[in-house]
């Protein structure tokens, strides 16, 4: 991957050259657009955040901590806490199920492996809203899986399994297993497989070989793949509130109702950059960890 | 606050929009049609009725903004036919929403917003309302006074009551074992992860409020607390919380009791009949979603020309049989069939005895914020 930067920086270098200090020109519309639509709402969030909300309606220019002095608050502490806890298992299964699966669809033949890949990507191409929805016609009470289990004696009633923390779960692994899956492909993918083989002569057995050799070799893949399925797990407030049957609160979704029915952007404001700066340190991490000094890694 | 299915609908419209790949909702379809609208807005124009915008279509737009599907696609059919003018609808998920859309684009852009009371009261204080000329809407006689003069707009100087509704509870009798005789019954134990209330703050703290005899709207913070503690005590009997079509979680079974917007009663009822419904003897609440000319509506015009328009009779009845909300239409209550002659208009009586939820001050709806976020880590 480094030699890939490589390459690209000194292409990029020769071309600065040839047009003699002109090369500005071109980036310029990516500056502009990511000025006009990344740096400046960030901008307009923090300074917002720093601000106290209206008795009614709005904001008043008005200098406070109050709002980050609020998220301390027990309440919405738990709040965060009970995301992390989500984040955390819903990244920890992806893992477990997504290397795996990323891993042997990377050693598929050719035609195989494309074929797969197409499985996997095909969902994407319907409505997420969509796909939740198709949940609870599996969850509900006397849905799919009610009469499978009670068809096979294995339950006698239905269960109440929609509306609960664990069809969260299941929603937010549903959702977020691709991109799991893809991260550990694509690593697993560039590997070159003759280091195993050279581990594997020199008298490391299979378990040892993939533990020193392949593990390590896909590091970049697992490490972006939990920053992939981790950072947005925080924010997914539409799952939460399908399967979760409005009863499961999360980040994301206490900052919808304190931009609706609380009408406390300031507040809203001071919860985003909290995450924003939780997200940033992911992808510290992530990069401090992995080596890969810019995002590229990140498929 | 009391949105409720349009909320889903407006789900539900954004899959189908995004997975039949049509773009826009409901204003498509209207400029699909213009064929017969050119002739007849042709002579409208004569008629002043038209405002003097330059659209080629004749006739001029009207820019509707309100949940989505909350106007019937009947009607905006037949205004469009009968004036010429092409309808652009566009829709909101949250009042809130609507209110921040219409300060940033400084009262313009829309030239007709329903929306719900409380949020209209916000926005007259804000000036962004315009008051209605009285003689373009000969039809605003029809408007029952029962559902006038309310705090929003005391004067009947703004605003046209579009959809009123009071919440009820409705239960399976066959499935419950305690008797359900207000929201106290609610916290009875036998109810046990059996209820589903609205995910609305400010309903369901209400109701906690009025077991101890206050006001929805109170602003002592000590009553608010006392009321949040007892809320804590509910959460084991809740199943479910949820804004749009709550009925279809009683109808299937999922739950056996809920707290109802009028919409979701009528249609919990129409599809099972042996349904009781319950009008909490605590206290009942009240909630109207009104029609508004914003005060810089570009087509002003063609707005009152469709305030008129729903005001008449035969349209209001339309209205109110496809909204499943209370008929504010004195005129369109002949035109309404036997069935929803009873579902629609029965309850009007009670309304004096229904309490508003209006807007408390910062203080008490970050205190609401906070039981309510409290309540949601119990529940799940």
């Amino acid at each position: 991957m480094s030699g890939y930067n490589k390459i690209i920086n000194q292409s990029g270098t020769g071309a600065e050259k040839k047009t003699k200090g002109h090369w500005w020109m071109t980036v310029a519309p990516l500056y502009g657009f990511t000025i006009l639509f990344v740096a400046l709402p960030i901008l307009y969030l923090i300074i917002l955040s720093f601000l106290t909300r209206a008795q009614t309606w709005g904001v008043v220019n008005q200098f406070t901590l109050e709002n980050y002095a609020r998220i301390v608050k027990p309440v919405y502490l738990n709040t965060f806490k009970e995301s992390f806890q989500l984040a955390i298992l819903t990244t920890i299964t992806t893992l477990l199920v997504g290397y795996p699966f990323g891993y042997f669809m990377a050693r598929l033949p050719r035609k195989q492996k494309s074929f797969m890949m197409l499985l996997v990507v095909i969902p994407f191409w319907t409505s997420a809203l969509m796909r939740m929805y198709g949940w609870i016609i599996i969850f509900r009470s006397n849905g799919i899986l009610d009469k499978i289990l009670m068809g096979l004696k294995i339950t006698e009633k239905p269960l109440k399994l929609l509306y609960s923390y664990p069809a969260v779960l299941v929603g937010m692994i549903y959702s977020l297993l691709p991109f799991m899956i893809l991260s550990v492909y694509s690593s697993t993918d560039k590997m070159d497989w003759s280091l195993v083989e050279a581990a594997r002569d020199l008298g490391a057995t299979r378990l040892k070989a993939f533990l020193t050799v392949t593990v390590k070799m896909t590091l970049p893949g697992i490490l972006s793949g939990i920053v992939l399925v981790f950072i947005p797990s925080m924010g997914l407030f539409f799952i939460a509130d399908i399967l979760g049957g409005g009863k499961v609160m999360l980040v994301g979704n206490l900052i919808q109702n304190q931009l609706q029915s609380g009408r406390d952007w300031p507040f809203a404001a001071a919860l985003s950059v909290v995450l924003m700066i939780f997200t940033s340190i992911m992808i510290w991490l992530y990069r401090k960890l992995s080596g890969v000094k810019d995002l590229e890694g990140l498929l | 606050m009391r949105k409720t299915w349009k909320r889903s609908a407006a789900l539900a419209a954004a899959v189908v929009v995004l997975s039949t790949g049509i773009a826009g909702c409901g204003g498509n379809e209207t400029s699909k049609a213009p064929e017969t609208g050119v002739a007849e807005s042709q002579e409208e124009k004569g008629t002043a009725q038209g405002s003097p915008e330059e659209n080629p279509s004749g006739g001029g737009e009207l820019n509707i903004y309100t949940w989505a599907e909350y106007v019937p696609q009947s009607v905006i059919d037949r205004f469009e036919e009968e004036t010429g003018v092409r309808v652009n609808y566009t829709n909101f998920e949250a009042n809130e929403e609507m209110l921040a859309k219409l300060e940033t684009s400084g009262g313009g852009d829309y030239d007709i917003i329903i929306a719900s009371d409380y949020i209209i009261k916000l926005a007259a204080d804000e000036g962004l309302v315009k008051e209605i000329d009285l003689e373009k809407v000969p039809n605003y006689g029809n408007i029952d006074p029962i559902f006038q003069g309310f705090f929003y707009d005391p004067d009947n100087a703004m605003t046209v009551p579009y959809g009123p509704g009071i919440p009820l509870l409705v239960y399976d009798p066959a499935m419950v074992e305690c008797e359900i005789t207000g929201y106290e019954s609610l916290w009875d134990p036998s109810l046990e992860d059996s209820v589903a209330l609205m995910d609305s703050e400010r309903v369901v703290m209400g109701m906690a409020l009025k077991t101890m005899g206050e006001s929805f709207n109170t602003e002592e913070l000590d009553v608010i607390r006392a009321a949040g503690d007892k809320l804590m005590e509910l959460a084991p009997n809740v199943r479910v919380l949820s804004q749009n079509q709550t009925q279809d979680y009683l109808l299937s079974g999922e739950v056996n009791a809920a707290f109802l917007f009028t919409s979701q009663v009528v249609l919990a009822l129409a599809e099972n009949p042996d349904l009781e419904v319950v009008y909490p003897e605590e206290g009942l609440g009240f909630g109207v979603d009104a029609a508004f000319i914003p005060v810089n509506a570009p087509n002003s015009d063609n707005a009152h020309a469709f305030l008129n328009f729903i005001l008449d009779g035969e349209i209001g009845a339309e209205v109110s049989q496809q909204t499943y909300y209370l008929c504010p239409n004195k005129a369109a209550y002949e035109f309404l069939p036997e069935e929803f002659q009873k579902s629609l208009v029965i309850s009007t009586e009670d309304i004096p005895n229904g309490e508003f939820i209006q807007d408390v001050g910062a203080e008490a709806t970050a205190l609401h914020e906070e039981i309510w976020t409290e309540f949601k880590a119990k529940l799940d």
